[in-house]
């Protein structure tokens, strides 16, 4: 841990910091863009084109509208309570993400500044690295649902609470699924560290089974090929634990209005948007990170991206633009798929949801973790 | 003042006034998430003690499932601030805080005596170092050989309490009827 | 002025710390009637011990402290689950949490 040993280093993480979060808050317009759009263009609508090429002038005017709508407090609401839930809702969001890696480190050599020489740095292009990132994340983002039952019960509604109730419930029912799928995976990788993770789904696919190597040099050595199950299962729960369809029952709209941000409205109903949507981003950037090689770039390891680099003669600036494009790609993969789910699959009853996620998830996972197990050891006899 | 010792000192405050707090409000609501925030808090002391696994353990159980039990059980029963918050009894209640009071002094009093005659052997030990990982690895290791007793023991006792928990809750109600 | 004690963080300032919180605590245990504020005074207590553990493990350079700090997680997640199984059911008989009402658990 640590900011850095100088002002400029620690200058530099501190500023990092802060264009991650605008990074995570900037892209939410953009993806509600691209749902509207997205959403029209499954149903067979047109959706918003009017402001602006292609629509996306939308933008713009949804913010001026969020921003000059009337700010008021429902009469029953405890203010405190009311106004304190939609800021909670965008930090668990905002420090999960920062603690994903995105692609390798940039490297800075020594160079003169304001008459003294400032001695090289290596910058992460993450928010900052911890040896127990999965952890890390796993108990920031469980912070959520106190934004949903302070947003629930702040409001004085009983259809806000009802939708918060339930998606507390449904929060902390699959966050055991949720965890007990990534058991898999650091099983297998021996490490809770992000980076480490990303580095061992470098190359072509290879592994050890009973002394011999088996491989397969036309695919990735990704961890969907180890870890289909727990793939799927992962998927399945990170939909439910951002509370997006088919697992949207905190605002069944048919039975409790709006769920827990009924009441709220204009830019404070925004901040509940930002967080799901944050949510969202955490989920993919961890699908593609676990099962997706995170932002190697298939069949091609660091080192030979590095000496091509080097080879036409850029450093590991190149390097590090390369590698995050190819997390950006997956990353964008994976929001795709939350939005094209959202307007496919129908909503889940919440006796269905309870059962789902208890009777059938919770096993599978646990049946993972213990074949996983199983063949590991096996494997390295 | 080095930012260790500030950040200690911000998280001692901040896990004091939320903990004085939750015996405090009157609205066992408030105490609730007067109680995760200390959690939080003591989470960040651990990340200073270079317990990371621990500190996020800590996140993820208590801060993130047993407290969120607590305010939902307290949200399902919607509890009005408590008429009478605090035990009756001008007599008891005294006897009470000096008994806390008292308890206060010793426990502070003995520690400021007996620290001193602790060898502090701060952190020569390269395994409690580091970013966490070498730590998380030997944890494993103490856990899963020298403790295994006690894990297994405690695999029993979730067992136990699970079905308990259930007996106890289904008597009548539920979340929903079959 | 000595400012030695404000800057050079020790085992004692997590001992003082955990102490007080331990207090804090057991007064709410004492002073409050709601059951489920006594719960949660408890799960304060037994936070300042793992405080304590964690410490003494860093401060005597040993991971046994951590291994502690598990079991005392895990039996306060168990104590809470049952506690408040315990309120709920109370609260379905008399429509208050209070812990004068614990005393109609016996027979």
């Amino acid at each position: 841990m640590g900011m850095g040993k100088d002002i400029f280093e620690i200058t530099v993480n501190g500023l990092k910091l802060v264009v991650i979060f605008l990074m995570m808050v900037q892209a939410v317009p953009i993806l509600v863009w691209l749902e509207r759009r997205g959403s029209a263009f499954i149903q067979n609508r047109l959706g918003p084109n009017r402001v602006g090429p292609l629509g996306l002038m939308q933008l713009l005017a949804d913010a001026v509208k969020f921003l000059t709508k009337e700010n008021f407090v429902p009469d029953t609401a405890k203010p405190l309570l009311y106004y304190a839930a939609p800021v909670f809702a965008l930090i668990p969001g905002a420090v999960a993400f920062s603690a994903i890696p995105m692609s390798t480190p940039i490297q800075v050599s020594a160079f003169e500044m304001f008459g003294s020489t400032w001695g090289p740095y290596t910058f992460l292009v993450q928010g900052y690295d911890i040896g127990v990132g999965i952890v890390f994340i796993l108990g920031v983002s469980s912070l959520a649902a106190y934004t949903l039952l302070m947003a629930g019960w702040g409001s004085g509604n009983k259809y806000s609470l009802m939708g918060a109730l339930r998606a507390s419930a449904q929060t902390i029912s699959y966050e055991l699924a949720l965890g007990l799928s990534i058991v898999g995976v650091i099983m297998l990788y021996g490490t809770f560290n992000l980076t480490e993770m990303t580095v061992a789904q470098q190359g072509p696919l290879a592994f050890t089974l009973f002394g011999y190597t088996v491989s397969a040099s036309w695919l990735p050595n990704w961890g969907i090929f180890y870890q289909p199950l727990g793939a799927l299962l992962f998927f399945t729960t990170a939909f439910a634990e951002s509370n997006r369809l088919p697992f949207d029952l905190a605002e069944g709209e048919s039975e409790l209005v709006a769920g827990f941000h009924t009441e709220y409205g204009g830019f404070k109903f925004n901040m509940f948007f930002i967080g799901e949507y944050g949510h969202m981003m955490i989920a993919s950037g961890l699908m593609a990170l676990f099962f997706f090689g995170g932002y190697g770039i298939p069949y091609v390891s660091v080192q030979e991206v590095q000496q091509w680099a080097a080879s036409i003669g850029y450093g590991s600036g190149l390097v590090a633009l390369l590698h995050f494009l190819s997390f950006f790609v997956k990353f964008a993969v994976f929001l795709w798929i939350f939005i094209w789910v959202r307007w496919t699959l129908p909503r889940f009853r919440y006796d269905q949801l309870m059962d789902f996620g208890w009777k059938t998830l919770l096993p599978w996972a646990l049946a993972n973790t213990i074949l996983t197990a199983f063949v590991i050891y096996i494997a390295s006899l | 003042m080095t930012a260790d010792a500030f950040l200690f000192w911000f998280l001692a405050i901040v896990t004091l006034v939320s903990g004085l707090s939750v015996i405090l409000m009157s609205n066992p609501i408030y105490s609730a998430l007067c109680l995760a925030m200390t959690m939080v808090g003591i989470s960040a002391l651990f990340v200073t003690l270079n317990a990371y696994f621990i500190a996020g353990v800590q996140l993820i159980v208590y801060a993130g499932a047993v407290m969120v039990l607590f305010v939902m059980v307290i949200m399902l029963f919607d509890l009005k601030k408590d008429l009478q918050a605090f035990t009756r009894g001008r007599f008891t209640g005294a006897v009470k805080i000096a008994s806390v009071g008292l308890l206060a002094g010793l426990v502070v009093g003995a520690i400021a005596m007996s620290v001193g005659l602790l060898n502090e052997k701060t952190t020569d030990n390269p395994v409690l170092v580091g970013t966490g990982m070498e730590s998380t690895k030997a944890l494993g290791n103490i856990l899963f050989s020298k403790y295994i007793l006690g894990f297994e023991a405690l695999g029993i006792l979730l067992l136990v309490i699970a079905v308990g928990a259930v007996a106890l809750a289904r008597s009548k109600g539920g979340t929903h009827e079959h | 002025m000595n400012t030695e004690i404000f800057s050079n963080i020790g085992l004692t300032h997590y001992l003082v710390l955990a102490a007080l919180l331990f207090v804090t605590g057991m007064a709410g245990v004492l002073l409050r009637r709601n059951v489920i504020v006594l719960l949660m005074s408890i799960e304060l207590m037994l936070n300042s011990v793992n405080l304590t553990f964690v410490a003494f493990s860093k401060f005597l350079g040993i991971l046994d402290g951590h291994i502690m700090v598990f079991f005392v997680m895990t039996i306060a997640a168990a104590e809470a689950a049952v506690g408040l199984a315990l309120a709920v059911s109370i609260f379905k008989r008399f429509n208050e949490v209070n812990i004068r009402f614990f005393e109609h658990l016996k027979g």
